[in-house]
């Protein structure tokens, strides 16, 4: 139960996540500043930024969690087949 | 600063240009297509490429002519709201690989519809593939515009000369190359193009002034101050709240279900490297995106603060125009390369995809005792095909070439995604519900296009109709309900059971998920399915509510 469970909660907030990074936009539109920031308006250069390094960051997370999920799901197919085994003898 | 006929004086240095680049694409093409002997060498490149090499091809795919010539387009009609529509682009490949590339690629499928049809059956995988080939039709339009803007500006020739001529090179090019020589074309095509947009992007932004040439993606804040006083409103949002809510149906889970994108994951030698591959894919395009938005930013400029005046028949060919004002000649024939190197990576995916729709989707289902040489040959066919189709639709092409690519996410978002999703998350889905939601979704999407019925629209302001965006707010969630709700009944009809497979769809998505074994509680939330169909209720209401736009 335990890898299936963390693979569902891994894909909903990691996709939460990379929506709401990569749609920045919508939060200033909803939340308008003429706030500046490296001599940008924020509400341009923060989606921007979100936009590339936000989601480069998210990608390094989820290929990690990603990996990890695999390889637990794996562990646990295997214990799986060591109790069938058991069972057989 | 006026050019009536923006082209290069000096042809013949265009022609050797883009001729040397034509020439290296063949040959690794050559080189590549020698090793693809049989179908899935042809569509997956043998399921064995490496993760940079993938990355790069993923991006070279996704970074079309759209954002060579047509982001800077409809940066200089919309301003800064469409930068802010532009940036989740790069969520395609990330949200593609968790959500349901990784199990699709563990699986084996070809395509995004060749898992429709093992989840759904051969009739739901039909539709699919029908509408799966319209987006790719519609993807293709854009890049034939953009490949014949590019043929006229090299070599002065009308637009109609242009599509033909370099329609036809490109569509030959691909026929001859296959998968195995895309990847590897797109990988070089993905360094030609970053090198051949930054670097005379950096000679521009220096020419109009800015400081931060030596990095031109996120350096030209100095630039700002000027533009503020000419142009006050660059940086406005313009729209709702609504307007970009609505880009995440359209587009975020619209590249969910563009079938050339979600290929390049099954390309992939393993899961850890297509995990990879998504990590080199968002550290380039995040680069080449950003600086997109810096050219618009300096051709938006340029027209406020330095005479420069383009006019709206020649909206995408801003970067070409950029380049002619402000770099030497042969710059620009560099540009001009880099913008074919564009769309012929995506183009080669596009066809590649409209090859496997065909072939694999529709005439092998159909017929299955066809032999393994006659599908290769009929995927060649169809690619070409394809290929003529969406040079004569580019005949007499909408205002913007950017239009159709976006209207074809928002098309792939209601007929193909939900059905992915939520066939790869939720044993429930079944085929009656999956033709349920692609019909009627895909009609209702249609339907409020301003293609179709241009009195039947849901905002009436053109690009935003054009674009999809109103028409996916609307769509897209209605295709999940009616897949959950339709699925859900039919399922407990007694009738219907003995024309539903439950225990293989079971099976299947245990198997795709990496389980050896079957359990009733995963993936079989009725919870998770009804918040689904209570969220997007809420949503299509919303669509129809005034935008006063």
């Amino acid at each position: 139960m335990r890898a299936y469970k963390k693979e569902v909660q891994f894909t909903i907030w990691m996709t939460l996540a990379f929506v709401l990074v990569g749609n920045a936009g919508l939060f200033f539109a909803m939340f308008p500043t003429d706030a500046m920031m490296f001599g940008f308006p924020v509400k341009y250069i923060v989606p921007i930024l979100l936009g590339w390094f936000g989601v480069f960051f998210l990608t390094i997370v989820a290929g990690k969690i990603g990996n990890h999920i695999d390889d637990e799901i794996d562990r646990e197919n295997e214990s799986l087949g060591h109790s069938d085994e058991i069972k057989g003898a | 600063m006026n050019g009536e006929g923006w082209q290069l004086s000096n042809p013949i240095l265009g022609l050797a240009v883009v001729g040397a680049t034509f020439l290296l694409f063949y040959i690794v093409g050559y080189i590549s297509n020698r090793k693809s002997a049989s179908v899935q060498d042809l569509y997956v490149g043998g399921g064995n490429v490496g993760a940079l090499t993938n990355g790069l091809a993923m991006a070279s795919t996704y970074m079309s002519l759209a954002t060579f010539l047509g982001i800077t387009a409809l940066i200089l009609n919309l301003q800064a709201p469409f930068i802010l529509l532009w940036i989740q682009l790069i969520l395609a490949i990330p949200l593609i690989t968790i959500i349901y590339g990784t199990s699709l690629r563990r699986m084996g499928a070809f395509s995004p519809t060749h898992f429709i049809r093992n989840r759904y059956g051969v009739k739901a995988s039909i539709i699919a593939a029908l509408f799966m080939i319209l987006v790719s039709i519609m993807y293709a339009l854009g890049q034939m515009i953009g490949i014949a803007i590019t043929f006229e500006t090299l070599l002065g020739i009308p637009y109609l000369t242009g599509l033909i001529v370099g329609g036809l090179i490109i569509v030959g090019y691909i026929t001859i190359g296959g998968m195995a020589g895309a990847t590897n074309n797109a990988a070089i095509q993905m360094v030609i193009m970053a090198l051949m947009f930054i670097v005379p992007l950096a000679a521009i932004m220096k020419a109009v002034g800015g400081s931060g040439w030596y990095f031109p993606p996120l350096l030209y804040s100095d630039m700002v101050p000027a533009m503020l006083e000419s142009m006050p409103t660059f940086f406005d949002y313009q729209f709702s709240p609504k307007w970009y809510f609505a880009i995440i149906p359209a587009l975020t889970i619209g590249a969910l279900g563009l079938p050339h994108l979600a290929m390049r994951v099954y390309t992939a030698s393993n899961l850890k490297s297509a995990r990879s591959a998504m990590v080199w894919f968002a550290f380039i395009l995040g680069l080449v995106f950003s600086a997109t938005y810096a050219m618009g930013f300096v051709g938006v400029f340029a027209t406020a603060t330095q005479g420069l005046n383009v006019s709206a028949a020649d909206a995408d060919k801003l970067t070409i125009i950029l380049n002619l004002v402000y770099n030497p000649e042969w710059v620009t024939a560099l540009v001009i390369a880099g913008a074919i190197s564009a769309g012929l990576s995506t183009l080669s995916g596009n066809l590649l995809a409209i090859g496997a729709l065909l072939s694999q989707d529709i005439v092998a289902t159909l017929k299955p005792n066809i032999s393994p040489k006659m599908s290769l040959r009929l995927g060649y066919a169809a690619i070409f095909l394809g290929g003529l189709v969406s040079i004569l639709l580019a005949i007499e092409p909408p205002a913007f070439l950017v239009v159709s690519i976006l209207w074809a996410f928002g098309l792939a978002g209601v007929t193909n995604a939900p059905l992915i999703i939520v066939g790869v998350w939720w044993k429930e889905a079944n085929k009656f519900g999956a033709m349920a939601a692609a019909v009627v979704g895909g009609l209702i999407y249609i339907i409020v296009s301003p293609f179709v019925f241009p009195s039947i629209v849901l905002t009436g302001h053109a690009v935003t109709d054009g674009m999809g965006l109103s028409g996916a707010l609307l769509a897209v969630p209605v295709s999940f309900i009616l897949l959950i709700v339709v699925s859900y009944i039919t399922n407990r009809m007694p009738s219907l059971q003995s024309k539903l497979s439950r225990q293989s769809d079971i099976e299947l998505i245990e198997r795709i998920h990496g389980w050896k074994d079957i359990q009733s509680y995963r993936y079989n939330s009725t919870a998770g399915a009804a918040i689904t169909v209570v969220i997007s209720t809420v949503i299509a209401i919303w669509a129809l509510m005034p935008w006063n736009m």
